[in-house]
């Protein structure tokens, strides 16, 4: 993993984390949209720009690849690399709830809640 | 068939912001745009007045893959209308959002937007300043007769205009960068 990806995709931007979360399964930009929308009850919405922008630029970084087109829509899978990235990702946002867990309920201690 | 207007307007390389703005002023006030051509005439139809939100956005291989690039914003409601100088526009009115829509949904994906923006129109710019604009001023201010202070007028007042679209490109993307996590 070079540095140009290290500096872009860690930590990534929401709209990155998922779409390389919704492109373990092959599909296009709008199914991404509209899973993401679905899963975050509506407070994700990515915007067409954002995402049209996002795609491009992850695969020319390598992190998804074209597979094909239907309908006229761009289908894309994530590539070796991408999961790899993903994972990292994964663990440092795990890490994130984890401590958040701690000291939540730390601080919930100390004030004798 | 409604009446149509035709307006003369000069947006600089990095206004795309006043852009959008204009051309939702004209749409609340029953001014539906049509298109634009070289160099700036701005062609409208009369139409019932209604809130609609008009984006532009810069991308070259969306301009290169034209159907999978149209399709994804027409998905999203948003009606593609013409490309302008490497500019694509689009429009959705606001009683189709879900509150406040962009076609960018965060500031990084508007920093790349600029980015585009930025080597697409203003390198070639930077370019042509340094490379004939600046040139010709000294050449000329050399050359001591009627045309040569002609030329040195022209091409002073040439560079001036291209100093103000570096400043307002610097200013925007320095606003952007200030809210900007990265």
């Amino acid at each position: 993993m070079d540095g140009h990806i290290k500096k872009v995709y860690m930590p990534m931007t929401e709209t990155a984390f998922y779409i390389l979360l919704c492109l373990q399964k092959e599909t296009h930009g709008y199914g991404i949209i509209q899973a993401v929308q679905k899963m975050t009850q509506g407070a994700v919405r990515i915007s067409p720009g954002t995402m049209y922008g996002s795609l491009s630029k992850m695969e020319k970084d390598g992190l998804i690849y074209f597979v094909c087109e239907e309908n006229k829509r761009k289908i894309y899978h994530i590539t070796y690399l991408g999961r790899q990235v993903l994972e990292l990702e994964m663990k440092r946002i795990e890490r994130l709830y984890n401590n958040m867990q701690e000291v939540g309920q730390y601080g919930k201690h100390e004030e004798g809640i | 068939m409604g009446s149509m207007k035709r307006e003369f307007k000069f947006f600089t390389i990095p206004q795309w912001k006043q852009e959008q703005e204009y051309l939702r002023f004209q749409h609340n006030n029953g001014w539906r745009f049509i298109n634009v051509t070289f160099p700036g005439f701005y062609h409208f139809e009369k139409c019932k007045p209604e809130d609609v939100i008009y984006q532009l956005d810069y991308n070259s291989e969306g301009r290169a893959c034209k159907t999978g690039y149209v399709k994804l914003f027409q998905d999203c409601g948003w009606e593609y209308l013409q490309d302008f100088f490497g500019y694509s526009y689009f429009r959705k009115p606001a009683s189709e959002m879900n509150g406040n829509e962009e076609i960018f949904c965060d500031d990084s994906s508007r920093l790349d937007f600029m980015k585009r923006v930025f080597k697409g129109r203003i390198i070639p710019l930077i370019i042509i300043f340094l490379c004939v604009i600046i040139p010709q001023i000294f050449i000329n201010s050399h050359i001591n007769n009627i045309y040569g202070k002609v030329f040195t007028g022209i091409y002073t007042s040439i560079a001036i205009v291209y100093l103000v679209i570096f400043l307002i490109f610097t200013i925007q993307v320095w606003q952007y960068c200030k809210t900007a996590k990265k």
